[in-house]
């Protein structure tokens, strides 16, 4: 195994387990942990954004390529940053209009017929299939429509503010209410099991690198970690 | 027994911590195999690919960042395994500046183990800054978004992307996000201008987002979370990642319910008994 692997583990191994370390109480080595995470990913985006932008769709267009009418978006873009210099802030409304206007143009029609239009043509379908010879059945998937249909109709009457909620307005915004929280259930559900995937995939790294192949690195800088944290405490402790 | 259920309900969380630690840890030493059965919204993106004649051209849009990686890399790692096999041609690309290393990484990885050749096999063009526009700019013409890959070929002296104009050309389309762009990104700006077929992987938190669009056949197949792509290995008989951390992520929701169940119940009795006490 390389030595650049080999470091690599040691340090992802000990941020981890400083970040762990926070689950005991908030210390010195999770804060580490902490503003290192945020410090490395500032400036990893930082240069990645630089490079892949800056130089190869701009100046390399620009230069190289005599692609001039790049100077435009640049200058636009540079517009922006006058948000810095009080006296001269108004000119960067230029670039913020012309962002608003272009993203709006793009954004509304596309957003309304993805979100809107479809979704309401796949939530009013038909419950009966016509098949040859003019026979017509209904299908399980009938059942479906028909939840679907209910679902939202409901959620939509426990939205609707206009109309008192009482009678049968109430049974019916009530019903709302269930859909709602079942909504809400199964989203929490996947965010349990999405949190769930993200300690998995730690730990697994974790006990990689537990093996000799890696030096321990698990068992060591978790002994240290510990060790660390008693020392810690007993610090706190001292009058 | 009142006072057994306050003193639970009392406990320091950190026991709940550990007992969470050792019910992942455990089973990942010690795997239970559990069954995994797999969905239909997967299995539509694994036939869908199935279909695809040899040499058709697959986008995978890396659309993560490393906060990600857990649940999408053994997606992504899946997916390329299963187009390689088919001998289908790659076009990697990704919306996040944060996630061009890493996909890199993955793509050329996957591409190397099966001996696949850069520029003919797969290529990779790297950041598409713009979000929106950027796909926009992919559909229109993809020179002119990318006038060269990641690796600085310029795209028109390509093998792989001869005849490849825009997105229009491509025979499927597939975007593992993790949140915004992501796969309605290229929903909204991509595929109903530009009419490819389009499929999508995504976190498990954004999961439920992404039903409404399968449900209206927005999108063909949802592979949701580290559950979507151990039901994908499954499908390729490929054991990965994903299969392997299938029996902890078993175990810890098992643990989670209990835990539920337990708080609730302890509830509902110290309310029941509180009230029988002060009557």
């Amino acid at each position: 195994m390389n030595t650049e692997t080999l470091i690599g583990a040691w340090v992802a191994t000990g941020l981890s387990l400083f970040v762990y370390s926070f689950l005991y109480k908030d210390n010195p080595y999770f804060k580490l942990g902490e503003h290192i995470f945020v410090g490395v990913s500032l400036g990893y985006i930082l240069t990645i954004t630089y490079h892949e932008v800056i130089v190869k769709k701009l100046y390399v267009p620009l230069v190289e390529q005599g692609q001039w009418w790049l100077i435009i978006p640049a200058l636009l873009g540079l517009l922006l940053l006058t948000r810095f210099l009080p006296p001269i802030a108004w000119l960067s409304r230029i670039a913020f209009a012309f962002i608003l206007g272009v993203s709006s143009g793009v954004a509304i029609p596309r957003q309304l017929s993805s979100f809107i239009l479809q979704q309401v043509q796949g939530t009013i379908k038909p419950f009966v299939t016509a098949g040859d010879g003019g026979s017509v059945w209904v299908s399980p998937a009938t059942l479906n429509t028909l939840l679907l249909l209910v679902g939202v109709v409901s959620v939509l009457v426990y939205f609707f503010f206009s109309v008192e909620h009482s009678g049968a307005v109430r049974q019916v915004a009530r019903l709302g209410i269930y859909f709602l929280m079942v909504s809400f259930g199964a989203a929490f559900g996947y965010t349990v099991m999405a949190r769930m995937s993200l300690l998995i995939d730690r730990f697994d790294e974790l006990i990689l690198y537990a093996s000799p192949a890696y030096g321990y690195a698990t068992l060591v800088l978790l002994g240290a970690v510990v060790a660390g944290l008693i020392w810690w405490e007993r610090g706190q402790l001292r009058p | 027994m009142h006072d057994l259920a306050r003193r639970l309900l009392g406990l320091d969380r950190r026991w709940i911590f550990l007992v969470i630690a050792f019910g992942t840890v455990l089973p990942l030493l010690y795997p239970l195999g559990l069954p995994i059965r797999v969905s239909p919204e997967v299995r539509k993106i694994y036939d869908y690919i199935e279909r695809l004649p040899p040499g058709g051209v697959l986008v995978l849009s890396f659309d993560f960042e490393p906060a990600g990686k857990p649940e999408l890399f053994p997606m992504a790692v899946a997916l390329l395994h299963h187009a390689f096999q088919n001998n289908l041609k790659i076009v990697g690309v990704t919306l996040w500046p944060a996630g061009t290393g890493l996909a890199e990484s993955i793509l050329s990885q996957v591409a190397q183990e099966h001996g696949k050749v850069r520029g003919i096999d797969y290529t990779f063009l790297g950041y598409a800054p713009g979000e929106a526009n950027a796909v926009i700019s992919m559909g229109q013409d993809l020179s002119a978004a990318f006038p060269a890959d990641h690796y600085g070929t310029k795209i028109t002296d390509l093998p792989i992307l001869q005849g490849i104009r825009s997105l229009r050309d491509v025979h499927y389309v597939i975007s593992l996000s993790v949140g915004f762009p992501g796969i309605d990104t290229w929903y909204v700006y991509g595929k109903e201008k530009y009419g490819f077929e389009l499929g999508g992987g995504c976190t498990a938190v954004s999961a439920p987002r992404f039903y409404p669009l399968l449900n209206t056949g927005q999108i063909n197949g949802l592979i949701g979370g580290l559950r979507g792509a151990a039901e994908y290995e499954v499908l390729l008989a490929r054991e990965g990642k994903a299969i392997a951390g299938m029996d902890a992520q078993s175990t810890t929701h098992f643990l989670i319910i209990v835990l539920l169940a337990l708080c609730n119940f302890f509830s509902v009795f110290t309310r029941q008994t509180g009230r029988t006490r002060y009557r």
